[in-house]
């Protein structure tokens, strides 16, 4: 019975966050001043408790060659489960934001390319966990190549 | 353009008192006539110096004298002891004006400083050399060739472009408000919303936390673009949210247009010039709604409150084909113009925006 009652309760968390994904919006959609400065801000989708869910991430880039990796700035904004991000990574490059989350058992990643006029929308990819390394290095080598602009 | 005075409007304008507008007429004309401007300068010197004045107690010294006066029953004072009232009263006179002016010059936070970037503006018709003051009620000016930089309390900065008129209306920690006149200014605002406002001859500018662009002519025909965050321009009960990468354009007795961002299709923008400010419009409606794309439904959210009753169901489907819409919004709550289901449809089309 216990395995049953632990296999309901593990079924039912993965229902809960069944779809568990971001959707990417420009500063104005966060409706929080503190966002204005942001370079993007995200929203966490099919998570029943947003203000549980765990987010982190990385700046990705090659400067003049060489690839480099930054910690990124993400800050929880007023309401649950937007989140906005903030440039640390250096003007000149090419740089992708690789974001991951977790909620319950669930996981969500995506790949935010950056363009010289802020993140790319459209070129943006979406994963039902982390990037991998390989998806982040051809993000970042078709944002050098001009493909995501 | 010239109207009536207003002489006998300055002080309740100038308390706040008037409807709003009652009070854009009486600023419109105050602007146009040096008469009026004038007089509600020194109408605004009196206030102030009226608000300003300490409570101070009449010395014992005076009422010993009087009833001391009035025992003796003395018919008629010697005119040494008249000279030395009198001197006694103008000293009192000069000790209340100089706490008035003490008081005066001594407010807290009250003036803004005044950068000089070029030419020589000026302050209430003074010239600013690098740095100055700036108070409420004050006029900051530029010609042709000059520009400033006026720091707005503790949130942000103000740029003046060249050929600017603009007044420090209140400059309080709760309540920065400005009033633009002509020309342009560039706010830079790191502030809560509802701090920082720019009242113009067509509405007031509310910074919802943003740096915009606000440029005006005195008939009150003007611009505004934002550059980040959000502006909410209000004119009586109309309201036009702009969010960064959009501007909006400003009617004297319209008020605000429609908003739209800068790189929507120039078909859309050329029909929104005159559609924003005439209702039956059928023709420029259409171009609107058809060439309208994902992000433009910033646009079509505010036609829905715009256009004519029966137009209104046009409108919701075109933002529905463009993007689904959201839990919570009804086809028959939104066409009621349900201010709960707009607010939750203007936050999920945000994040296309």
């Amino acid at each position: 019975m216990s395995r049953l009652g632990i296999a309901s309760c593990a079924m039912a968390m993965l229902a809960l966050a069944d779809g568990f994904t971001f959707t990417l919006g420009s500063p104005v959609a966060a409706e929080d001043f503190r966002a204005k400065v942001a370079t993007f801000v995200f929203r966490t989708e099919g998570c029943a408790d947003p203000a549980k869910a765990q987010i982190r991430g990385t700046a990705e880039g090659i400067v003049k060659g060489t690839r480099r990796s930054v910690a990124l700035k993400v800050a929880a904004m007023s309401k649950p489960g937007v989140y906005a991000v903030y440039q640390t990574w250096p003007a000149e490059g090419e740089w992708v934001v690789n974001l991951k989350g977790t909620c319950a058992e669930a996981n969500a990643g995506a790949i935010v390319p950056i363009g010289p006029r802020g993140f790319i929308r459209e070129s943006a990819k979406f994963f039902p966990r982390p990037a991998t390394d390989t998806e982040i290095e051809t993000s970042l080598k078709a944002l050098t190549q001009g493909g995501n602009k | 353009m010239f109207t009536r005075h207003v002489s006998r409007q300055i002080a309740a304008h100038l308390d706040g008192q008037l409807s709003q507008p009652k009070a854009q007429r009486a600023e419109l004309h105050t602007l146009q006539c040096p008469q009026c401007r004038a007089e509600r300068e020194q109408v605004r010197r009196g206030m102030a110096i009226l608000e300003h004045l300490p409570t101070v107690e009449a010395p014992e010294a005076i009422w010993a004298s009087i009833e001391a006066g009035f025992e003796r029953n003395q018919p008629v004072p010697r005119p040494a002891v008249l000279r030395r009232r009198w001197a006694f009263a103008a000293i009192v006179l000069l000790a209340l004006a100089g706490a008035a002016y003490w008081r005066l010059s001594h407010i807290p936070g009250a003036r803004w400083e005044v950068v000089r970037l070029d030419g020589s503006p000026s302050v209430s018709a003074k010239p600013i050399r690098e740095v100055g003051r700036i108070g409420a009620g004050e006029w900051i000016e530029t010609d042709a060739r000059s520009r400033a930089m006026v720091k707005v309390g503790e949130i942000g900065s103000v740029e003046v472009a060249p050929n600017t008129l603009l007044r420090v209306v209140t400059a309080r920690p709760n309540e920065h408000r400005l009033s633009l006149a002509r020309g342009e200014i560039r706010a830079k605002i790191s502030a809560p919303p509802r701090l920082f406002f720019v009242d113009t001859a067509s509405g007031t500018a509310v910074d919802l936390g943003c740096e915009y662009v606000l440029s005006t002519g005195e008939d009150g025909f003007g611009l505004l673009r934002v550059t980040k965050g959000w502006v909410s321009f209000q004119w009586k009960d109309l309201e036009s949210l702009v969010p960064a990468g959009a501007s909006c354009q400003m009617r004297p007795q319209a008020g605000p247009g429609i908003p739209y961002f800068d790189d929507a299709p120039e078909n859309v923008k050329l029909a929104l010039e005159s559609f924003g400010f005439q209702k039956s419009a059928n023709d420029r409606l259409s171009i609107i709604l058809s060439e309208s794309r994902v992000r433009d439904t910033l646009t079509l959210w505010h036609l829905l409150s715009r256009v004519e009753v029966g137009d209104r169901g046009r409108v919701f489907d075109r933002i529905a084909a463009l993007t689904p819409v959201p839990a919570g919004v009804s086809r028959e709550q939104a066409l009621k113009l349900d201010p709960q289901t707009l607010i939750r449809w203007k936050e999920e089309l945000a994040w296309t925006w």
